[in-house]
Order: C-alpha cells, then sequence, then structure tokens
C-alpha cells in the first residue's frame, strides 16, 4: 500500500490529495506553521506549530522530522518556494531523491519530465521519493484527525512584510493567455497585448525576462520550466522567440498562436498558427479583427 | 569567515540532442557556468567585499567541470579561489546526492557562513539544490531572496513572497537562492580571464567525501510525445483577420 505524506505550507494541495487518493493509501499532510483546520479531506493532520513571526522555512528540521515515510511511500510538495524547502529538508533526512517534473505517479513507478521536457523518465517507487509538483487549489471534505507538535525552529524572524499592491494570479485556470516577451521594447508597450487580452478575455503572461530583469509584470505571470505551467485553449505568443525554457511551461496548450518579426523564432516550430511580422502593427490588427 | 557560492557547470538542453529512445546526447552541447549562476557569485563577491572575506566556489559535476575552461569560466566571475569535485560518476546521480557532496564540501571548508545559488540550473531548472544542502547541511534556506545583507549574528534577506516582499533576519549561517534580477552579473573581461588562470582551484575526489546513498532507479527512458501542431503562417495585409476566423472555426475564440 503506498501511503501519501504530503508537506504544506499552503492548503492549496487538492491535486496533490487527489494524487494520494488515487494511490490508495493513508494520506497524511504535515503542515507548517499555518491553521491546520484548512486542510481538509485528508486522513491526518501533523500541525508543526511554531511562535508568531517564524517563516516556515525555519520549520524545516521539525517538518523533515514528522514526516515518517517508509519502503514505497511517496512525499508530495506543492511547487512554491517555502514548500521546496521544506521538500529538501526532508529529501535530506530520508536520503531520498528529490524530483520535479512528475507527470504521472502510479503505486510503483513514476514519469518524470526531465531537462525543460526533452526527455521522459520511469523512476521506481519502491524508495521513499520527494515529489515537487503542481498544488491545485485549496481542497474540500471532511477535517482530519489532527495533532500538533512543538517546532524547535531555526533562529529565523519575519521582521516585516511589504504586499504586493498587485492582485495575485491563477494563471494555471486560465482559458486564453496573451504571453509577451521580448519582443516589446518598452513597458507602456505592453498596452498593445493588454488590448488584445481585454478584447478575447485573456490573462496576460510573459517569459521570464519580463518579469524578472525589466520588471514589466508580476512574478507570478511568467510562463516556464521554473515559472508556471499552463494549458489554456489558446496561448497567443507575441514577441516571444521560444527557448525551450520557456515553452515547456505552454506546451500543453490546446492552440498556440505565435506573432514574430523572426521567421526563424523556434516559437513558430511548435505553434498552430503564426504571423511572421511586426508586433507593433500585427498585434493591434489582430484586435481590431476581434472587435 | 567565507563566503560559499555554489556553482553548477552544465549545458542547455536545448543543444543536446534526444535520441528515439529519450536517451540525451550532450557531447555537442557546450557546457558553461549556469545560466543564472554569475548572479549568485557577483552577490557574493559583494558580501565578501563589505565583510573583506574570501568568495570561495564550490561546485559538483562531471570532469568537465575541472578542464581549463570551466575553471577560468567561475574564477574569472569574481571568485577567489574554486573546491571542485570533477567526476563522471555523477551525471546519473540523483541531485539529493549531489546536495550531500555540496554540503560535504562546505564543511570542508569549515568557516562558512552562508553559501549563495543561482536560481535554478539551466539543464535541470528544478530548484531544489539549495534546499537539499541546507537539509544535509542542517542550515535554514530561503529562495526567492532579492537583497542579502550581513548582520551582527547573522543575515537579513529580503525576499520575494506572494506578490511582495518580505524581511527575513536570521542568526548564524544560511543557505540562500537569490534571484535572476538580485544584481547585475558582470561580463568577464579579458583582465578577469587571465587573473583567474593564476586563481587557486582545487580538486577533492569523490572518495575523500561522505555523499549520501540515494536511491534512484531510473526503469525506462522515452522521448516525449511532441503534440502535432498545424504550423499554418498566414501572410498578407489580411493575415491577421484570417489568424482570427482560423481561431473561431477551431472554437477557441
Amino acid at each position: 500500500m503506498t501511503n501519501t505524506w504530503i508537506v504544506a505550507v499552503s492548503p492549496q494541495i487538492s491535486a496533490l490529495i487527489d494524487t494520494g487518493r488515487a494511490l490508495g493509501g493513508t494520506v497524511t499532510a504535515v503542515v507548517a506553521g499555518t491553521d491546520p483546520s484548512r486542510f481538509l479531506g485528508v486522513d491526518r493532520v501533523i500541525a508543526i506549530a511554531a511562535p508568531e513571526g517564524v517563516p516556515a522555512e525555519a520549520l524545516a528540521p521539525s517538518v523533515a522530522s514528522a514526516v515518517a515515510a517508509q519502503a514505497g511511500d511517496v512525499v508530495l510538495v506543492a511547487n512554491r518556494p517555502s514548500e521546496r524547502v521544506l521538500a529538501g529538508a526532508v529529501a535530506a533526512k530520508l536520503g531520498a531523491p528529490i524530483l520535479t517534473g512528475a507527470k504521472v505517479i502510479g503505486k510503483e513507478t513514476a514519469e518524470i519530465s526531465r531537462y525543460g521536457g526533452v526527455t521522459q523518465q520511469t523512476i521506481s517507487l519502491a524508495q521513499p521519493v520527494v515529489l515537487v509538483v503542481d498544488g491545485g487549489t485549496a481542497p474540500s471534505g471532511n477535517a482530519a484527525a489532527s495533532e500538533t507538535v512543538q517546532a524547535e525552529p531555526y533562529a529565523a524572524t519575519v521582521t516585516s512584510t511589504d504586499a504586493s499592491s498587485v492582485a495575485q494570479v491563477n494563471l494555471s485556470a486560465a482559458k486564453r493567455i496573451v504571453a509577451v516577451g521580448r519582443g516589446f521594447k518598452s513597458e507602456a508597450d505592453l498596452q498593445l497585448a493588454k488590448d488584445l487580452a481585454a478584447a478575447i478575455g485573456a490573462d496576460l503572461a510573459c517569459s521570464r525576462p519580463i518579469a524578472e530583469g525589466s520588471g514589466w509584470l508580476a512574478r507570478d505571470r511568467y510562463i516556464g520550466v521554473s515559472g508556471q505551467h499552463v494549458a489554456p485553449d489558446v496561448y497567443i505568443a507575441l514577441g516571444i522567440s521560444g527557448q525551450l525554457q520557456h515553452t515547456v511551461g505552454m506546451t500543453d496548450s490546446r492552440v498556440v498562436v505565435a506573432v514574430n518579426s523572426d521567421e526563424h523564432a523556434p516559437i513558430f516550430a511548435g505553434s498552430d498558427y503564426g504571423i511572421v511580422g511586426d508586433i507593433y502593427t500585427v498585434v493591434p490588427a489582430i484586435t481590431a479583427a476581434v472587435k | 569567515m567565507t563566503i560559499v557560492v555554489a556553482y553548477k557547470y552544465a549545458a542547455n538542453p536545448q543543444d543536446a540532442s534526444v535520441g528515439s529512445d529519450g536517451r540525451i546526447d550532450w557531447s555537442r552541447a557546450k557546457e558553461t557556468v549556469s545560466e543564472y549562476d554569475p548572479v549568485a557569485i557577483q552577490v557574493g563577491r559583494q558580501l565578501a567585499d563589505a565583510a573583506g572575506s574570501e568568495l570561495v566556489g564550490i561546485t559538483v559535476g562531471t570532469t568537465a567541470a575541472n578542464s581549463s575552461l570551466a575553471r577560468k569560466g567561475a574564477l574569472s566571475r569574481g571568485l577567489d579561489r574554486a573546491v571542485i569535485v570533477a567526476d563522471d560518476a555523477v551525471r546519473d546521480w540523483a541531485p539529493t546526492r549531489v546536495g550531500s557532496v555540496l554540503a560535504a564540501l562546505v564543511e570542508r571548508i569549515g568557516d562558512a557562513a552562508i553559501v549563495l545559488t543561482g536560481d535554478a540550473s539551466v539543464d535541470e531548472g528544478a530548484q531544489v539544490m539549495p534546499t537539499v544542502i541546507a537539509g544535509y547541511l542542517g542550515w535554514p534556506c530561503f529562495l526567492e531572496v532579492i537583497s542579502v545583507a550581513q548582520t551582527a549574528d547573522g543575515w537579513e534577506l529580503v525576499q520575494a513572497h506572494e506578490g511582495g516582499t518580505r524581511t527575513i533576519a536570521l542568526a548564524g549561517a544560511a543557505v540562500v537562492s537569490v534571484t535572476t534580477d538580485a544584481t547585475e552579473a558582470r561580463t568577464p573581461g579579458m583582465k578577469d580571464i587571465l587573473a583567474a588562470g593564476k586563481k587557486p582551484a582545487e580538486e577533492v575526489a569523490l572518495a575523500d567525501l561522505d555523499a549520501a546513498e540515494v536511491d534512484l532507479t531510473v526503469t525506462a527512458h522515452s522521448r516525449p510525445a511532441t503534440k502535432a501542431r498545424e504550423h499554418q503562417v498566414f501572410s498578407g495585409d489580411d493575415a491577421p483577420a484570417q489568424l482570427v476566423a482560423a481561431l473561431r472555426s477551431v472554437g477557441v475564440l
């Protein structure tokens, strides 16, 4: 029987619970420094309690001690920064592999996409494995029996928080996405893409340099190997060359559209429809055609 | 006190070829200091200069990681010296095992106050190596850190967090992964590359380090099925209209 251990800070773990249920064994959530009552739909909750102001990352040793995974068990962790830290501590404690990119998780093996998705490996789950995967949404179901362990945290304190004025987006649920890349020369020019997105009811996304470095869009809008992974009905890539590290995050989209001035841009190889041209003239024309 | 940067000498999978059996042929892909690691080295340089301490790079890779080109590539970016494990045996190791060796190198240096890493490696892109190193060292770990400053008893970090930021004060040593835009990585000039040739790089044998036993059994390789695409390119003045018509006909607009 494959038992599942879920390590979590945020209750957005529905996909992990679904996997645990499909595997059939007991599903235990080890919850770090947050209200355990929000973790519905699991069999058992181990709450690692910490004083106010201690970041979840500082609870890593207590979390690692609580995950008593046996041979054949699987440890699932949502791919979010605080939770990855806990996953690494668990992997080191168990001497277990830690892998991202699991496509299929079965009772005996898992299919792992590796190296930017260029290859897939089937790995044995005979020994405990820590899999870092998309967490999903908030779970539903019954509240589970919960036990509390007092943490022995590392000496770290959150001294201040500067909340974003920008609302968080959940691109994984988006049906239509308009994504912008380095073809845009200035932040103001993104308005062209925003107009198209508004016209078709799409969410705005981007390639990595637009979110980091230039900082024109929030980090949670960039698509790629270490960013968001999306699968909308239509993905419209504007001024994105299509490097592997980007396309791995959108390759499951149903229909892909590319607009790029370089006819040799790799994005066209993975596209259904394309226009070779200047985004500054083509994008407003698409918006006009929609209207 | 020493500032340590863990870097990876790796190739971009985009440049590798994948056989029909899913096995990767890396022979034509050129390895370099991984894409985002120069940012971590530069952050380390600034911290080391501010504290008057030494900046040491550590890496665990195949024999290529200790080539003259690899050593110069890393040292020219601002390291004072490098400690290198270069053994082809590590190619198929689980990341956890590689992390245990990196942690062993940190312990060997002895007085490390912080271990910095880049945001993600160019080949795996998994963003887990710093967390495993921290797990083996028994140190706290923070990812997506925008800025690092030394304090009397440890470090103050500003971390990207839930769309905003938060500031964390911590006592003692830590493993910290910096964002790709934490600072601007310097492009080494000819002077840096020449100076790098004179900087010390020590190779440590794998046998002299205590690597964790980690069982990762790969039972099969396969080449992922690529989704069939239409590859239809519209041209001419009415290309935008043709595109919109096509998207409507397949029911996505």
